[in-house]
Parts: C-alpha cells; sequence; structure tokens
C-alpha cells in the first residue's frame, strides 16, 4: 500500500529550519518534495551538520532567482505541483511572482502556504525573525526563568519546529480540501501565531483573569502534584549531570512512593500528608527527595519507581534517547539512511506509526542540485542541452 | 458561508489533556468533534486556571482552551450497556480519537480489532506517552516525565544547573499536532480504497521530533549537547541584560553595521579587530562576544536600543512577558484573538485564535467548549436514535 501523499508534489522554497521541518513530514508521508536552492552551495555549511536531519528525502535543484529564466523555470515547476511552500517573509515570493496571486492564474487548483515570521498582512508584515526571536517575544524566555530567576529557554529553536509540524497540518488541510472539492486556496501561516498558539490556557488566563505570568519553575502545569520536578542522581562514570524526572499527584500514588523508596521516616512528616500540604512545603518535600535521589543510579531508580506505578523518567540526554533507552530502539525511531556517496548514518525519524501505510525516512540530504536531470529533464522536458545552456548561463547550478 | 477543509467529519474523543488538542485542531477546521466524557467529566476539567478562580467542571479554563468547538456527552463505556453505546456511535464516525492506557480499549472491547471489524473504514487514532509498543509501553507519564525521557528537559536551562521545563505542555502539543497530521494522512489513504487504519502516537517521540539538532550532532561528530541558558546551540542568539528589561541578541545578520555602531558607542572592545567577523572563528568564542555585547548594552533603556537595531535591519528581539500578546498590534491587526460568548455566564472572553489564516477554508469559531454532558441527549436522543424510556433508564443507571 503506498504512503498517503503519493502523488502530491511539493514546490519547496523553504529553507532554514521551520520550512524544511514542514516539508519533511511531507516527504515521509510520501510526497515528492522539490527543493529548489537558490545558490551553488547549500545554506549555512550543510546546516550545521543537520541538513540529513531537515532535508531527506527531497529533491534538489538549485535556481538563480534573480535571473528572469530562473523565475520562468520555478513557474514552470509550479504549473506541475501541487502544493507550493515558502517561509520568507511576505514580500520575497511576490517580487518573483511566485505568491499565490500570480500562480493561481497559471495553476488555478494551486495550493500555497506561507510560514512567514509575521504573517502577510498587519504592520509588522516585513520584520525579520527567527526562533530565538519569536520565543523572546512570545513569553517563553521570561516564562522559563530559572530558580535564581535568570531568562533561559530551550538552547534551539522550539519556535521552528513547531512552526514545522503547524506548516505541515496546514498544508494537509489544505490538500484535503483539495481532494475534495478540487480547489486550491492561500495559505498565510504566521509563525508566531503558531507559537501563540501553544501557550493557551495560560494566555487566555492572562486574558480571562487578568492573571499576572510569573515562571511556573517545576510547579505542575497539568493540575497538583509533589514531588514533582528533576532530581539529581549519582553520577555516571565521569558524568555528573543525571537527573531523573518524578511526578506524584494522587494520594495512592504518595503512598506507592513511600514505599517504594523504603518508606523513609520523612515520608511520615505530617507536612507531607496530604497533596495540598506536600505542595505548600515543596522545597522541603524537593530537598528530602533529592537526598535519595541522589544515591540513586539513575535508570534503576526510574525502574524502581515504574514498578511501584509512579510516574518517573530519566531526563535523557541524545546519547541516552540514542544508544541506551530501549523504547527508542525497540519502535525503530532513529532509522539510517543513505548520504550521497553511500555512506549511511541515522536521523531523528517520525513519531506515529500507521498500520498500513507507515511513513517512512529513507535517505539523507540529496547535494545541491544533483536531481536536476530528473526534474528538469523528465518532469519539465529540457533537453541535456539546453540544461548544460542554463547551467552554463548560470540560471542553475547542478552538482 | 465559506468552505470548511473538515466539513462531514465526524470525530469520537476519548481523550484527557493528553489526547485533546488534535480533536479541537480538527474542529476548529469542521469536523464535528464529539468528545465522549466519563460520567465525572474529562479529569482535565478539573485542572487550574478556573474562570475567577473558582473550581468547577464548566469553569476550568485549561478545558475550555483544549475543547472549543467540540461538542460534549457523558458515557460510561466501561460498562458493557456503554461500550455498546460507543461502538453504535462509532459505526457512523469516521476518526476516533483516544489517549487511554494503552491497552484499555481493548479490555473494553472497543479495541483495534472490534472498531475495525464493524467499521473496516473507521480511523484509530491512539496518543500515548510511548505508543501502543515497546518495553516502556505501560510506564506512567505525565507531560513532564514524557518530556524528560524525549530529551527536551535535558537542553533547558543552564549547564551545571538544574534543568528548567519548557512552557505550556509542549510535549503533549507536538504530539497532537502529528496526531491531527497522521489521522489527515490516514484519510487520504482512506480515500483510495475506502479502508481505515490504526495510528499510534508516541509523545516521548514526538518530543524528540521537535528538536532540531540533538540526532545530526550525535549521530555524526558525537557531540552531545547541553543546556546553553538562553543561547541557541549553534551561537547566534542569547538573551541579554539592558538597563530595564531584557533583549535578544542577533549575530545572524551583517556583523559590520553591529560592530560600527558598538564602536561608535565607544564600547567594541576588541570586537573592532577583523578576526571577529570572520564566522567561525566568532562562532567558537561567541560567549567572548556576548559578553562584551552585554557590557554594551547594560545602560540602554531597552527600547531605544530595540528602536535604533531596527533602523539598521538588526534582528534584535524584544524579551517581553506574555500578557504583552493581548496588546500586541500585529496579532490585532489581524484579529487573532477571538470573543467567544458563554450565554450560561452571561459573558464574553477573548480567546487565543487561529494559528493559520486559510484563504479558502478559514478557522472558525463554531461554538464555545461544551458543558459537561451538554450534548448527551442530542447526539444519542436525536442522532443515534436512542429513544427517550431508554435515554432515561441509561441515566438511572449511570451509564450516560
Amino acid at each position: 500500500m503506498s504512503r498517503p501523499l503519493e502523488g502530491i508534489r511539493v514546490l519547496d522554497f523553504t529553507w532554514v529550519m521551520a520550512g524544511p521541518v514542514a516539508t519533511r513530514i511531507l516527504a515521509a508521508l510520501g510526497a515528492e518534495v522539490i527543493k529548489i536552492e537558490r545558490q551553488p552551495e547549500i545554506y549555512l555549511a550543510s546546516q550545521m551538520g543537520i541538513a540529513n536531519d531537515i532535508n531527506r528525502d527531497k529533491l534538489s535543484v538549485s535556481i538563480n532567482m534573480a535571473n528572469p529564466r530562473g523565475i520562468e523555470l520555478a513557474q514552470s515547476l509550479a504549473r506541475i505541483s501541487d502544493i507550493v511552500m515558502d517561509n520568507f517573509s511576505a514580500r520575497v515570493m511576490r517580487q518573483w511572482k511566485m505568491d499565490y496571486d500570480n500562480l493561481v492564474a497559471i495553476k488555478p487548483d494551486i495550493i500555497c502556504v506561507s510560514m512567514s515570521g509575521f504573517g502577510h498582512t498587519g504592520p509588522h508584515t516585513n520584520y525579520v525573525s527567527f526562533g530565538p526571536t519569536l520565543q523572546a517575544l512570545t513569553g517563553f524566555s521570561l516564562m522559563m526563568a530559572d530558580e535564581q530567576g535568570r531568562p533561559a529557554g530551550f538552547s534551539y529553536s522550539y519556535s521552528d519546529s513547531a512552526g514545522g509540524y503547524t506548516g505541515a497540518l496546514a498544508a494537509m488541510f489544505a490538500l484535503w480540501h483539495r481532494k475534495r472539492t478540487g480547489k486550491g486556496q492561500f495559505v498565510d501561516f504566521s509563525q508566531f501565531e503558531g507559537l501563540t498558539s501553544l501557550i493557551g490556557p495560560d494566555l487566555l488566563d492572562m486574558s480571562v483573569n487578568r492573571r499576572k505570568p510569573q515562571p511556573h519553575k517545576w510547579r505542575s502545569q497539568e493540575g497538583p502534584a509533589a514531588p514533582h520536578g528533576v532530581y539529581k542522581c549519582r553520577p555516571r562514570g565521569q558524568d555528573a549531570d543525571r537527573w531523573i524526572a518524578i511526578s506524584v499527584r494522587s494520594q495512592e500514588q504518595w503512598h506507592r512512593f513511600a514505599a517504594a523508596i523504603g518508606n523513609p521516616p520523612w515520608t511520615a512528616d505530617p507536612r507531607f500528608r496530604t497533596l495540598y500540604s506536600r505542595m505548600q512545603h515543596d522545597a522541603a518535600l524537593d530537598q528530602l527527595v533529592g537526598q535519595w535521589t541522589q544515591g540513586q543510579n539513575a535508570e534503576a531508580a526510574v525502574a524502581l519507581l515504574q514498578d511501584a506505578g509512579v510516574a518517573a523518567g530519566l531526563v535523557e540526554n541524545i546519547e541516552d534517547a540514542a544508544l541506551r533507552d530501549p523504547q527508542f530502539q525497540a519502535r525503530g525511531y532513529w532509522p539510517a539512511v543513505a548520504m550521497p556517496g553511500g555512506a549511511r548514518t541515522q536521523v531523528s525519524g517520525m513519531p506515529f506509526k500507521m498500520s498500513r501505510t507507515p511513513p517512512n525516512v529513507l535517505n539523507g540530504a540529496h547535494n545541491v542540485g544533483a536531481d536536476a536531470d530528473y526534474v528538469l529533464g523528465d518532469l519539465l522536458g529540457i533537453s541535456p542541452a539546453d540544461r548544460q545552456r542554463l547551467a552554463n548561463d548560470k540560471v542553475i547550478w547542478v552538482e | 458561508m465559506e468552505a470548511s477543509a473538515m466539513a462531514g467529519l465526524r470525530v469520537l474523543e476519548l481523550a484527557d489533556q493528553r489526547g485533546s488538542l488534535c480533536g479541537r485542531l480538527l474542529a476548529d477546521m469542521g469536523a464535528d468533534v464529539i468528545k465522549v466524557e466519563p460520567p465525572g467529566g474529562d479529569p482535565a476539567r478539573r485542572i487550574g486556571p478556573f474562570l475567577d478562580d473558582r473550581p468547577h467542571p464548566d469553569r476550568s479554563l485549561f478545558f475550555w482552551f483544549y475543547n472549543l468547538n467540540k461538542r460534549a456527552i457523558t458515557l460510561d463505556y466501561t460498562r458493557s450497556a456503554g461500550a455498546e453505546i460507543l461502538l453504535r456511535l462509532a459505526d457512523c464516525a469516521d476518526i476516533v480519537i483516544e489517549s487511554l492506557k494503552p491497552g484499555r480499549l481493548a479490555e473494553l472491547g472497543l479495541g483495534w480489532e472490534q472498531l475495525h471489524r464493524r467499521n473496516p473504514a473507521l480511523i484509530l487514532c491512539s496518543i500515548a506517552p510511548f505508543g501502543q509498543t515497546g518495553p516502556y509501553r505501560d510506564y506512567e507519564a505525565d507531560d513532564t516525565v514524557a518530556a524528560a525521557m524525549g530529551g527536551l528537559v535535558y537542553i533547558c536551562g543552564y549547564r551545571q544547573e538544574k534543568p528548567v521545563r519548557a512552557w505550556g505542555l509542549q510535549a503533549y502539543h507536538c504530539a497532537n499536532y502529528y496526531a491531527a497530521i497522521a489521522a489527515l494522512g490516514a484519510l487520504f489513504a482512506r480515500a483510495r480504497d475506502g479502508l481505515g487504519q490504526w495510528v499510534d502516537v508516541s509523545i516521548q517521540e514526538s518530543t524528540m521530533a521537535a528538536i532540531e539538532h540533538l540526532a545530526g550532532n550525535f549521530f555524526g561528530p558525537r557531540i552531545i549537547p547541553e543546556r546553553y541558558g538562553t543561547m541557541h546551540w549553534a551561537r547566534g542568539f542569547r538573551v541579554g541584560k539592558c538597563r530595564d528589561g531584557y533583549v535578544m541578541h542577533c549575530l545572524a545578520a551583517d556583523w559590520t553595521s553591529l560592530i560600527e555602531w558598538v564602536k561608535a558607542d565607544g564600547k567594541a572592545q576588541d570586537l573592532d579587530d577583523p578576526k571577529w567577523g570572520h564566522r567561525p572563528y566568532q562562532r567558537e568564542h561567541v560567549e567572548h562576544v556576548f559578553d562584551v555585547l552585554d557590557e554594551w548594552i547594560k545602560d540602554y533603556p531597552a527600547g531605544e536600543l530595540l528602536r535604533r537595531a531596527q533602523t539598521l535591519r538588526l534582528p534584535y528581539g524584544v524579551v517581553q512577558w506574555p500578557d504583552k500578546l493581548l496588546e500586541d498590534e500585529q496579532l490585532a491587526a489581524r484579529g487573532y484573538f477571538v470573543e467567544v460568548e458563554h450565554p450560561e455566564l452571561g459573558r464574553t472572553f477573548r480567546y487565543p485564535g487561529a494559528p493559520y489564516l486559510f484563504g479558502g477554508t478559514p478557522w472558525r469559531l463554531y461554538r464555545r467548549p461544551p458543558l459537561l454532558g451538554e450534548h448527551t441527549v442530542a447526539v444519542l436522543g436525536g442522532e443515534l436514535g436512542i429513544g427517550t424510556e431508554e435515554l432515561a433508564v441509561l441515566s438511572g443507571e449511570e451509564v450516560i
């Protein structure tokens, strides 16, 4: 059984991160993604080693969009595509006449999904944005302050990953509508709004109750819990950065937790008798739980607590996740992909299974321009001599 | 009225906070999502914050956000009379979303095999902390534990110190967006041959899938990324402190414009040496760059710094508290917030709205979040055709 999006062609103008994350999801579901590079080399020196993760299973052609013949080529590709995706600010695609209004004239059922930072309308439509700046703007940096009140954050751009999955979902909605009705449309996805939509309950609290925001730190965000947080464990070899997460909610879980760690006398302290009083005294409780964990091997402590039915988990670093976590292994989360030249590496997989049409991850990122023969020759019918001429005139770059 | 992308699709949702956003995303685009709650209600109704800080199952803002645009019935499908009704509802549904413990549906006679046998076109979308298979399948987890095991906790915060956690239930959010994507994928597959399938979403994996840099750094050069505070791992961004607040430094722009400005302020220290314009060198010693820039901005008012950065096209960023979003002019201009009327309270509230604007099939407000059991009679009586007397019996037996 072929994958869900087989037969769908995506013309992919996205770059850097959020857009490519969106189109890699469509590729894993079977879409043919043609990634347009706009220079002879890949952006950001192979994207800091993560190109195979974000650009896997995409065809690569490189077109000089500063050249009118390059724009003609891109429009010819749009004519045989189902969906055109970009994550530029609003003006870029318009400048190239690759925006929805221009493309719908040459391909009436085209879908354009634009994943700009701030959207195509409004006073900030042309603002430049990056994931970390959006995170700061939407409040994540301050809300994630550490115990000393210093702003903190993700150490990466969660905004780009979130923009990626939101953009992919938007594309799927539009594709589904077209499948049912034959109609394309323009989707104006603002990553700023995407990120703002991921803090809903707290934003509603600020809007409805006029709550002043303050960092949650380790207080539970889904109902009361205590103990709740991360607790430091015994070093693993030289590595002292070992932590486990523990989350205890019901009274029954508390009793199981106490029993699992051997009912030390402090678990009978009246301050910890009810969930409410445990939360009132959470600093004292956290310290005592931490005294227990610091003598424990992290993995063993997790197994002990889970055996007792207590929610607990290793604070995994990538080595834990890639090499030691048996769950990722058992579900085949780290697929091996072929890189140009034949060597193999592993990448992050798709986080869901489908019983009949599973998503698939096969190959790493293609070299820039590697698929010019197929895309420009087979799909557009441009002869080898004409392709050579385009390359000589620097309208395209080939591998 | 404009079209809806998900018009005509019926979704049953047997989900608590782990799996409620998926149905919300589909409902926002026009699917008829019926939330099936146990008689006491979805546990999420007991999660705060609450309207006016008064706890009540119909006043949970947490529940409101995740359940806008849905209808809700109560049904005790752990009992056979309730399970039978659920099967009848599933006969005319396109998608069932569930976040029960793995294996629990099958125990109730409502598992994939049973559902598929009765209605081969049905799509079952299961969302669980570790998915439906593997040695951790039955592990207990909330968002905190799933985020920790999905790699998100280890990298948030400062090196050598206790990790911090993501704001919002982002492990759940990742899984629910992926679940919606997968459910749509299953609809495309079904359109070919009429057959549904079972979608199995892991919250742990969805969290890992939303971290861009771990796999690439590890499987190639065996780097284990750590916690970098507010610095981005690729070293282009870090938060710095101004006189009256914070700003986000940005090196991903023209270095010369930035350094000319710093120099004009007499604060460039050694950064005017051309070697700092060389990106690899700059990246390697970036802590020093940010330290000098922090020293430069410490007496600037944030507003003035950001205005001047803007005129030089340097994408320095505002670092603000999220309540500022409520008065953000860009969000306002695009109509991001929507007014939702709650007639039973005689009040109207401002909700966050659409993450995307669709030209042809817009996100829409269809209905406020459902009250507990609000649509039980309409759905089971009116639509499923259960008679008044039987409804009364079911109610008397506390099945509905």
